[in-house]
């Protein structure tokens, strides 16, 4: 707030009564006045003669009497003037950069607000933008492009925050926008934008930069729920638009998610009918994968569309699993099958659907087929026609030769790298004993397998696994690790397991069984496979943390806590994630932050952070931006982006993390690109201000008067009071001589 | 493939104490003895454990293991055998410490009654199994188990229990969590299972013939199956095809 700069000083002086007298000795001695005035003209009738002189002594004993109560002071001082306050609040959002012909409107909003300041030189002039909450000081100076980013202009919450406001309250408001306000909208009523401007109980005044529209189609507005449930259809309901010089009929919309693993998913489609340059439709999406998407809404314009930058939205949208859908495959019933089961079963969350296979070609159960229990293993209407139903598959000992999975193993591998997860566990008939070297699926696994003919597929050692640093690191089996203490048990053996795939991790080794590379053999590994996620799990043994000792000494948790935490890490879970990226609303073309939260730790780490486009443009070079974490957190620059969806992906302790965003030109504040003056009038009239458009502020706007304070006051007796008591006394005096001469008594 | 089968039935020919990777996790029908009782030398269990291997995918101990109630070790699994012609003695506050353990990880205990006679009067174990049982789960009673229950259609649709008797009345179960926890019966299973060393059948059946027996074998398949895959039948991607098969079962069927 600029300290008051006073207008030059004024020296005044004037009368007035004692100051030591309260103020309501004044009436009293006007009443007394008054009343005696009346007794003396009633006995004026009785008098015998001296009439005038009856009344000039009268009313001079009464006016020395009033002056002898009254005691009059001479009061000198310095007056000074101190302009009125006026706050001007001028529109920061992007709108503001939209051209009108040559000048965009932040140049006339510019150019207003100069004029304006140059005939409010008798106030105390400050000048704040608003945008998104609270108005912020105008950078005087600054670059226009900087005065016209904001992502909203959001005049109710600036016009609120001032009502708040500890700080001296302005005696009026100037507002300088287009008009185009994210609050208060278009459909405010009257009463609403009086009970918005009825607190602050000043004239709020406005200037409109424009009148003229562009000749421009776009998508106005996308109305749907920022939250979806995986699989289950979302409600999208869109409205377009066109203004100014272009003819529009109807125009085509189309929906797309934008995937990181390919180009970009067609969801829907439709066509919006205008009338009178406004139409809307409503799609219904079906997002079946979880975690934050990105879905691009786009038009296809009319001839004469100036403004290409709002043919085309991008709405993130967070996807939730209403249960985990989970098929849990197994190619024969042991103990380590049931545990697993066990523990699926009693998670609520998670939606099983189970398929042992009880019998082989091979075993006789000396029964015809109506005396056994079981089913045909639908393996072709599982893996084609309900796979893009389930969020993970688990393939537990199971042989993919015999059951006919073999052709549907590329499918798979496409299911997993769109995003679905896979969990293979150990076992005789898992990996290379499960004939999966050398087909898709193995491509797909975090670990390599040979698949040379001679390939040995187990080790029949027993052995305890060896923590990695990155296993005993990560979050995924931090709950596991602080309830059994780091303590696992002894496995019967494993299967043979190749080095790690790029990007994968191991989180436990073989202490010693070595791969082809020379490196500890991994026996539980982890990797992003594209847009999907895979576990490797190479021991049939885990159901150890369950029935042993150690189970019973743990209650058991342990065993619950390792499948937590690998599903979880399966199906991006939060908490079990090695990081988690943020990135702050990105304007195209201008820099934005990229912010990385992990588990609290004191040291100082670098991390690289890979940028990479995901729409139409997927090819483009990724971009790799730096940063270090201190106490758990980074905060990254991010270079000016193009217009766009992006993945950010960055790699702590060995595992990946990943986030989607998008980058909009123009964003909501283009969204409809029309001036609205008839708001900002609205408005001003609704508080008792004054609208004018940009082009006659010189018609002035009235300003309110400025404040009157006084210095130096000086009080001077005019005479002493015992002066005052004798004038009184004489006057009395000679008022009742001529009153005796009179005739009166 | 084919090399790691013969990896693993290699491996299954030696005498090993530990097992195999692969066999850790086999049926394991384990005996469990308490108190003073000596283990026992029916050869049933050996045979449940051949029978499910042969019929069925899951792989089983062919040698399976006796367990000491007052042993830690009696946690190392989920399955448990209590059978014997004798009253159990009362248990220790040890083997029902364990026992609790072995109960609050999940396990099934299957309680048969070796000595019940020809007519199916039961000997004096089965009321002193209750009795102990009791003690370990002072909170729970016995049920009657529905004929409708999982344990019928766990792998074989079965109508009610043989072993070397026939039942005249239902299983009784212990339920915990909405699982079977203890298992009662009057059937003497193992008897009908066990066979002599010339390769014969240890026990004549009441009122005998081969169907008994088989349904016998079948009895014990299915409790198998229902430890190593809970109520998997229970799903209900099983139901439509499982109702369709129980109705084409012939009136009075076992």
């Amino acid at each position: 707030m600029p300290p008051p700069s006073p207008l030059p000083s004024l020296n005044v002086s004037h009368l007035a009564i004692s100051p030591d007298l309260p103020d309501f000795v004044a009436f009293l001695a006007a009443a007394l006045v008054a009343i005696s005035l009346a007794l003396l003209a009633v006995e004026l009738r009785r008098r015998e003669r001296d009439g005038a002189l009856i009344l000039v002594t009268g009313i001079l004993a009464l006016v020395a009497l009033c002056l002898a109560i009254a005691r009059p002071v001479r009061i000198s001082a310095r007056e000074i003037q101190i302009g009125a306050r006026v706050l001007v609040l001028a529109d920061a959002s992007r709108s503001m950069a939209l051209m009108d012909g040559k000048q965009s409107r932040a140049d006339v909003r510019d150019r207003a607000l100069k004029e304006f300041a140059s005939n409010a030189r008798d106030t105390r002039l400050s000048v704040m933008s608003f945008g998104e909450g609270a108005p912020h000081p105008w950078p005087t100076g600054a670059p226009m492009a900087s005065t016209s980013r904001e992502r909203q202009s959001d005049l109710s919450a600036a016009l609120r925050t001032i009502e708040k406001s500890p700080e001296e309250r302005p005696d009026a408001i100037v507002v300088v926008s287009d008009g185009r306000l994210t609050d208060p909208p278009e459909t405010a009523t009257r009463e609403t934008l009086s009970a918005l401007v009825s607190g602050l109980k000043v004239p709020i005044h406005s200037i409109a930069t424009t009148r003229v529209a562009p000749a421009d189609a776009s998508i106005r507005a996308i109305r749907t729920a920022g939250a979806a449930v995986a699989h289950v259809p979302l409600p999208v309901h869109i409205e377009v638009g066109c203004a100014g010089d272009i003819e529009c009929g109807d125009i085509n919309i189309i929906a797309r998610e934008l995937r990181d693993d390919g180009a970009p998913a067609v969801l829907a489609s439709g066509t919006a009918h205008l009338v009178k340059g406004v139409g809307a439709i409503d799609l219904t999406l079906t997002l079946d994968r979880a975690g934050n998407r990105i879905v691009e809404f786009a038009i296809k314009p009319p001839k004469g569309d100036t403004i290409a930058e709002n043919n085309r939205r991008f709405v993130p949208i967070h996807v939730t699993r209403e249960r985990i859908r989970l098929l849990h495959v197994a190619g024969r019933p042991t103990v380590d099958v049931r545990a697993l089961r066990q523990w699926l079963k009693s998670d609520a969350s998670i939606d099983l659907v189970t398929f042992f296979i009880l019998r082989t070609p091979a075993d006789d159960p000396h029964a015809t087929q109506d005396e056994l229990a079981l089913i045909p293993f639908p393996v072709d209407e599982l893996f084609s026609d309900h796979l893009p139903s389930f969020d993970a598959i688990v393939l537990q000992d199971f042989d993919a030769l015999p059951y006919g999975l073999e052709q549907h193993l590329p499918g798979l591998a496409r299911y997993v790298r769109s995003g679905g997860g896979l969990i293979m566990v150990g076992g005789p008939d898992s990996f290379v004993g499960g004939g999966y070297a050398g087909t898709p699926l193995a491509d797909v696994l975090p670990v390599l397998l040979d698949k040379s003919p001679g390939a040995v597929a187990v080790d029949i050692a027993a052995f305890t696994p060896n923590w990695t640093d990155e296993g005993a690191a990560t979050p995924v089996l931090a709950p596991f690790r602080a309830i059994i203490e780091s303590e696992l048990p002894t496995m019967t053996g494993a299967n043979i397991l190749g080095d790690l795939r790029p990007g994968a991790v191991a989180l436990w080794t073989h202490p010693s069984h070595r791969t082809s590379s020379g490196k500890s053999m991994p026996v539980l590994a982890i990797g992003d496979i594209g847009a999907g996620r895979s576990i490797a799990l190479g021991v049939d043994g885990a159901w150890a943390l369950e029935y042993s000792l150690l189970g019973s000494q743990t209650g058991a948790r342990g065993y619950g806590a390792l499948w937590s935490g690998l599903l979880g890490w399966l199906m991006r879970d939060p908490r079990y994630e090695s990081a988690q990226i943020e990135v702050g609303g990105c304007i195209a073309g201008a820099k934005s932050t990229l912010r990385i939260r992990t588990a609290a730790t004191t040291e100082s780490q670098a991390i690289v952070v890979d940028i990479s486009r995901i729409d139409a443009n997927a090819g483009d070079t990724p971009i790799k931006v730096e940063g270090a974490i201190e106490h758990g957190s980074a905060l990254i620059e991010l270079p000016p982006l193009p217009s766009g969806g992006y993945i950010a992906k960055a790699k702590l302790n060995g595992a990946t993390t990943r986030q989607l965003f998008a980058c909009e030109a123009g964003g909501d504040e283009w969204a409809d690109t029309r001036p609205d003056p008839e708001r900002l009038k609205a408005i001003s009239e609704a508080s008792g201000g004054v609208f004018r458009m940009a082009s006659d502020v010189t018609r002035g706007i009235p300003l309110p008067a400025p404040t009157v304070i006084s210095q130096e006051r000086r009080v001077t007796a005019v005479a002493p009071p015992w002066l005052w008591g004798a004038l009184a006394a004489i006057a009395l005096g000679a008022h009742w001589i001529a009153r005796r001469r009179g005739g009166l008594s | 493939m084919i090399r790691v089968r013969l990896v693993i039935l290699a491996l299954l020919s030696l005498p090993r104490v530990a097992h195999a990777f692969g066999e850790e996790g086999a049926f394991d029908p384990r005996v469990l003895i308490t108190g003073a009782q000596t283990p026992p030398k029916s050869t049933g269990p050996a045979r449940w454990a051949l029978e499910l291997s042969q019929r069925t995918s899951a792989p089983a101990r062919l040698q399976p293991s006796v367990v000491r109630a007052s042993d830690p070790k009696i946690v190392d699994g989920p399955f448990l055998y209590w059978s014997s012609r004798e009253a159990a003695a009362p248990l220790t506050s040890t083997e029902i410490a364990n026992l609790r353990r072995f109960f609050s990880l999940g396990g099934v205990l299957f309680i048969d009654d070796s000595g019940v006679n020809e007519n199916g009067q039961p000997g004096p174990f089965a009321a002193s199994s209750r009795r102990e049982i009791a003690r370990v789960l002072p909170e729970t009673t016995p049920i009657a188990l529905s004929p409708d229950h999982v344990l019928f259609r766990t792998f074989y649709l079965l109508r009610k229990p043989m072993g070397r008797v026939v039942s005249a009345s239902p299983f009784e179960v212990i339920m915990r969590g909405g699982n079977v926890q203890v298992i009662f019966g009057s059937i003497d299973l193992a008897g009908a299972l066990a066979r002599t060393a010339m390769g014969g059948w240890e026990s004549p059946l009441t009122p005998g013939g081969e169907m008994q027996r088989e349904q016998a074998v079948r009895l014990a398949i299915n409790i198998a199956m229902y430890v190593l895959c809970t109520n998997y039948k229970d799903d209900q991607v099983h139901a439509p095809f499982l109702m369709r098969r129980r109705t084409r079962l012939p009136f009075g069927m076992p």
